[in-house]
């Protein structure tokens, strides 16, 4: 269809192009006789992917170059992404390995969502598919047009084709009666550099031009996202990017996965909303206010796999961890997340008590984690034979453990002392009232549990640990990356939507001055601009009746 | 940019976006959550025995292996363990390797728990659930077939019979 | 007289001067072939007087605004009432600045109502002061809301210029295909909006008559063991119920109109905090839409489009084209910055993650992407005129989804910490 590439002006154009890359006259044999407004895309130059013979490269090329494509890509990942909202997302869930709980949450259209695998959509095949094509679409569009518009701009002529500027949206024509010409055209200059524009005079023919730099805004804000969607992907570089959670007792030293960082929590505070701050309706309910981890973290630097004993630490860093505010060490960052105020027993100090002479013996200090293998108490020896965490009768009726979290811990001693067994008997013993009740440790005990007790004899004996802190440990290196792009392509959008590219172009044949007005948005700028030059020049109109028809964007 | 250097433009930009977005959609598709599987090579780790002494995975390279994972929390794990020591007796002269990991329980619990066994094969302990969670473990016990040459050739979730077992490292010892 | 109290009457003076100007701008445009007076003249002395007050009536909103910061120590767009108004008062920002630019009165006719509607719905929800949860207390979380209501107040000016484009240019007399189509459309968006209405006129309605029912709602839910767990909620209605929760036994009920006990219960995957009461809402706004609609079709004898359009006459559609795109074009970037930029920031400042694919957050994205969508079509491939419109108007339903919707349905749905509606 594009057959002469060769302009009347004598330009030799490229394959493709519209308008003749020289002076401007519409080349296309059909779009010269007709008479409507020209379309100025890339001002009529030919885009790169635009050639005769495509082969498959080509073709691929022009694939991503069309910007239809790039429209249909973005709207298949906006329904997409619609998709993965309807049920949470199993990322939702700090640790997600129940193939059934959707379900179980959802019933039918549960199971159907998470055999689709929509369920973790955002980590899918297809949705990450779709964003390297959006990436890729990205960078060859903007290669594509950003050269030849660069190229159309880069060397204008100022005399362009009387067809090209009579066929612009915003047009002017008028006699002028200045017998003077050229003296005219430099007076209408200075008015149009008065508006800032940059003026460039050939004779009496002239081309004003503003803001040219919004032209690269898209581009700009394009090479921003690609350096985002970039950076997004350099995060699965091993080391450049961890996300775990670690959860703290107070008072307890916590190895960060997978790193060689411990963290320990001295404290952890909860501050609560008092009435007064509290609206009516919130009265007497628990608010948090603020919660803080006060925490250390410590860096292994000998026998980190544990295989010798207890590894050496070394204190590196402290900080108090609140919500909006991470401890923060060389990348690594630590960030409240959640916590669990519940207390847990950590400790207890019972006394011994004979039960014949009512003499109480103690009182000893036994840790629930780590307690003593041994005990002397008085004439009374304990010795520690075993402990369970959470206790339970197994199915053959022997004592065993449900798990390894402390829910019901029981001890296990073999007592030695004054009327026993000298080879020693069992002695079971729950540091829990309840569990005490629940197992009825006194008929596990038999004749022993008449002989002697274990007495706690206040709350000051019991040792409780405070909260339990949740902390989100994170390393992501590519984070700088990511704001570099999003700040880039921010520039870019705002070069490209708060200024516009203005064109004037004006030539004077014989006393008939024609003027055409070119702006890739805001026509009504435009026409405002080209009105009160006219205006200065006393040629007085109405900016509307300079609309030749097709100026929407 | 001139004509002639258009289509090596061309093909490096394509080349690069096959590059990196193969390596993006690649990404979700192999490796989902980072546990082992079968052909896999099963992740190093360095704990310590009953002992203390230390025991790293790629001392037993070249040698069929069996890596279970338990505690003394979990029954169908306990009732296994007189099992693998049957099979221990059996097969340790062709070369077989029982690796049981404990999970990261503490000392007098794997401690007074041992003495009611006579186990001769290999107990390690684990610390802090580390070498658990690059196993990728979701339940109890968990059992992993090495081959001498190194991969995963079976993954056995949930407690075994001695004949499940047997038939597991006779296939090991074949290949 | 406390920072609060002024607040609350700032509040009230608002609204009447938008309804006052919202007047005022209608009698400058529908009243230019009015006899007697020149047109020109007419339209600019009204839509003065109508520019005046809705002036003072954001300069009033403002106020509001700013005596409720004072009086509750934090900003006030932490809960949906504050949004709402917050959203309200950014469309009268963003109204005033595209104004500034075009001086179309007729801007005013439709931008006025749906800041009017916004304000109006953000007083269904619970106006008092609420304390701030610790993740909210970070200043890029004030930056953040406050930038991004401002570019989707942009969007909703877009959306009110080209709904007006599309009342402009529809051939209400035509009765070839494309032409009913796009009557019915119309129509269609228009009861859309009446039933927005409804809904918070049967809401005002029983808040006004005191009206109340309540219900005790059993879940059973399964933990992964297997263990049953029992949970009696008590669940209130200020709406006499259509529909009452699913699995519950009603504790007190005002008979209405003869009424004495639900009709219906929510279905049983409606188990989500409040869906029956939030699925009653909905039948009772549908229910009172429809009368309003449906009083509006009897006074008229024609459909609202075709009662609207004449009005509009002589208003060069062109203009309105314009309007739509550049309030889009320039909401864009603020949009941008405000919803995914500095939510990116407060992101990854409280919890770690710049990105964590969060309903709402998705949300803001697709928003994003629908936008960027509109603004290649039209750029690049010359949408302009109807399909743009309609893409305008489009664009609002998925900016107010986003809002509203995510909060009242997903986080209906499924149990995420939401705002109660």
């Amino acid at each position: 269809m594009f057959h002469n590439t060769k302009c009347e002006c004598g330009h030799q154009n490229h394959a493709g192009t519209v308008l003749c890359e020289s002076c401007g006259k519409p080349l296309d044999a059909e779009l010269a006789g007709d008479n409507a407004p020209l379309e100025m895309r890339y001002d009529g130059a030919a885009r790169r992917s635009q050639k005769a013979n495509p082969g498959l490269i080509d073709r691929v090329w022009n694939f991503f170059s069309s910007v239809k494509i790039a429209v249909i890509l973005i709207v298949i990942t906006l329904l997409g992404a619609m998709l993965g909202t309807i049920y949470p997302q199993e990322g939702t869930f700090i640790n997600f390995n129940d193939p059934e709980y959707y379900e179980d949450t959802y019933g039918l259209p549960g199971k159907i969502y998470y055999m689709l695998g929509l369920s973790h959509t955002y980590e899918s095949w297809w949705f990450i598919g779709l964003l390297v094509m959006i990436g890729t679409s990205l960078v060859i569009c903007s290669l594509d047009r950003v050269l030849p518009l660069y190229k159309a701009l880069n060397k204008q002529q100022i005399r362009k084709h009387l067809q090209f500027i009579t066929r612009q949206k915003v047009v002017y024509t008028g006699r002028i009666d200045d017998a003077d010409t050229e003296e005219w055209t430099v007076r209408l200059g200075e008015q149009l550099r008065k508006r800032n524009y940059k003026v460039y005079r050939d004779g009496d023919a002239l081309l004003a031009e503003k803001n040219r730099f919004s032209r690269w805004g898209p581009y700009i804000n394009h090479i921003g996202l690609i350096l985002f969607l970039l950076a997004v992907l350099a995060r699965s570089i091993p080391g450049w990017h961890m996300d775990t959670y670690a959860v703290v007792p107070e008072g307890d030293t916590v190895r960060l996965a997978d790193t060689n960082y411990y963290l320990k929590n001295v404290e952890f505070s909860v501050d609560y909303y008092s009435n007064e701050e509290l609206p009516e309706e919130l009265r007497d309910t628990v608010r948090a206010k603020k919660y803080q981890t006060k925490a250390e973290l410590y860096e292994c630097v000998d026998n980190c796999a544990g295989t010798q004993g207890e590894p050496v630490l070394e204190k590196v860093t402290e900080h108090d961890i609140i919500v909006n505010s991470p401890l923060s060490y060389k990348g690594l960052k630590a960030y409240q997340f959640d916590y669990d105020p519940t207390p847990k027993l950590k400790a207890v100090n019972p006394m011994l008590v004979d039960k014949k002479t009512g003499e109480a013996y103690g009182p000893f200090h036994l840790s629930i984690t780590e307690p003593e293998m041994l005990y002397e108490l008085g004439p009374y020896r304990l010795e520690l034979i075993t402990r369970f965490m959470d206790f339970t009768i197994n199915e053959q009726g022997k004592p065993a453990t449900k798990s390894r979290e402390p829910n019901a811990p029981a001890f296990l001693f073999l007592v030695k002392g004054p009327e026993l067994d000298p080879a020693g008997e069992t002695f079971i013993y729950f540091p829990k009232q309840v569990d005490k009740q629940r197992f009825s440790q006194d008929i596990l005990n038999r004749e022993l549990a008449e002989r002697i007790e274990f007495r706690v004899d206040s709350m000051e004996e019991v040792e409780i640990s405070g909260a339990t802190t949740y902390l989100n440990i994170r390393i992501d290196k590519a984070m700088p990356y990511i704001w570099v792009g999003a700040a880039i392509s921010m520039i870019g959008l705002v070069m490209g939507f708060y200024w516009n590219h203005r064109r004037i172009w004006l030539r004077i044949d014989n006393g008939i001055l024609s003027l055409g007005a070119h702006t890739n948005k805001n026509w009504y700028g435009m026409r405002n601009d080209v009105a009160a030059v006219l205006r200065r020049m006393g040629i007085e109109l109405d900016p509307k009746s300079l609309d030749n028809g097709g100026n929407k964007t | 940019m001139k004509g002639k250097m258009r289509k090596p433009v061309q093909i490096v930009i394509l080349i690069g976006v096959l590059l990196l977005g193969g390596y993006a959609i690649g990404k979700t598709l192999f490796v989902s959550g980072g546990a082992p599987k079968i052909g896999d090579k099963p992740p190093a780790f360095e704990l310590a025995g009953l002992n203390g002494d230390v025991h790293k995975l790629e001392d037993y390279k070249g040698k069929p292996m069996i890596i279970n994972f338990w505690g003394t929390f979990c029954p169908p794990c306990v009732k296994e363990m007189p099992e693998f020591q049957n099979q221990y007796d059996k097969w340790h002269s062709k070369g077989l390797e029982i690796l049981a990991i404990n999970l990261s329980e503490d000392d007098i619990t794997v401690r007074s728990f041992l003495r009611d066994f006579d186990l001769d094969y290999t107990i390690l302990r684990d610390h802090e659930k580390t070498v658990e969670k690059r196993y990728g473990l979701r339940s109890y016990p968990t059992t992993f077939f090495v081959a001498a040459d190194g991969t995963i050739q079976d993954i056995f979730v949930g407690g075994m019979t001695e004949q499940d077992i047997d038939t597991r490292v006779e296939k090991l010892l074949q290949g | 007289m406390n920072w609060l109290d002024i607040s609350s009457s700032a509040f009230i003076a608002a609204f009447f001067l938008y309804c006052f100007a919202f007047l005022f701008y209608v009698i400058a445009v529908a009243g230019r072939k009015w006899s007697n007076r020149k047109p020109e003249e007419h339209v600019r002395k009204w839509s003065r007087v109508g520019f005046v007050f809705s002036t003072i009536g954001l300069a009033a909103h403002l106020v509001f605004f700013f005596t409720r910061w004072a009086g509750a120590g934090h900003i006030p767009t932490s809960n949906m009432y504050e949004f709402m108004t917050f959203l309200g008062m950014s469309i009268m920002i963003a109204f005033t600045i595209i104004y500034l630019i075009y001086r179309s009165p007729l801007l005013g006719m439709f931008a006025l109502p749906l800041t009017i509607v916004i304000v109006a719905y953000a007083a269904v929800f619970p106006q008092k002061v609420q304390p701030l949860v610790p993740a909210l207390q970070s200043n890029w979380l004030k930056v953040h809301v406050t930038t991004a209501a401002l570019g989707e107040a942009f969007f909703a000016v877009g959306f009110a210029a080209g709904l007006m484009y599309l009342l402009r240019v529809i051939d209400f007399k035509g009765t070839d295909k494309a032409a009913r189509r796009a009557q019915r459309w119309i129509e269609f968006t228009l009861y859309v909006i009446i039933v927005i209405v409804g809904f918070i006129g049967a809401v005002f309605l029983f808040r006004g008559m005191d009206y109340q029912a309540s219900f005790t709602q059993t879940t059973i839910s399964y933990d992964k063991t297997g263990a049953e767990s029992i949970t009696e909620d008590k669940v209130e209605y200020t709406l006499p119920p259509i529909v009452k929760p699913y699995n519950s036994e009603t504790t007190s009920i005002e008979p209405f109109l003869g009424m004495k006990s639900p009709l219906f219960e929510a279905p049983s995957w409606m188990n989500g905090a409040n869906a029956g009461r939030k699925l009653n809402t909905v039948i009772w706004s549908v229910i009172a839409g429809t009368l309003l609609y449906g009083l509006l079709r009897l006074v008229f004898r024609k459909p609202l489009g075709a009662v609207i359009h004449p009005t509009l006459e002589g208003i060069d559609p062109e203009d309105l084209d314009e309007i739509s795109y550049r309030s889009i074009a320039i909401g864009f970037p603020v949009f941008t910055l405000g919803a995914l930029i500095f939510a990116m920031i407060w992101a990854e400042q409280a919890w770690g993650r710049f990105w964590g694919w969060d309903p709402k957050e998705v949300w803001a994205l697709i928003t994003w992407l629908y936008y960027s969508a509109y603004l290649h079509l039209r750029l690049s491939r010359g949408w302009q005129g109807h399909r743009s419109s309609w893409l305008a108007v489009i664009g609002f339903i998925v900016v107010m989804f986003t809002l509203i919707g995510v909060n009242l349905i997903i986080a209906g749905l499924h149990s995420y910490a939401g705002v109660d509606g």
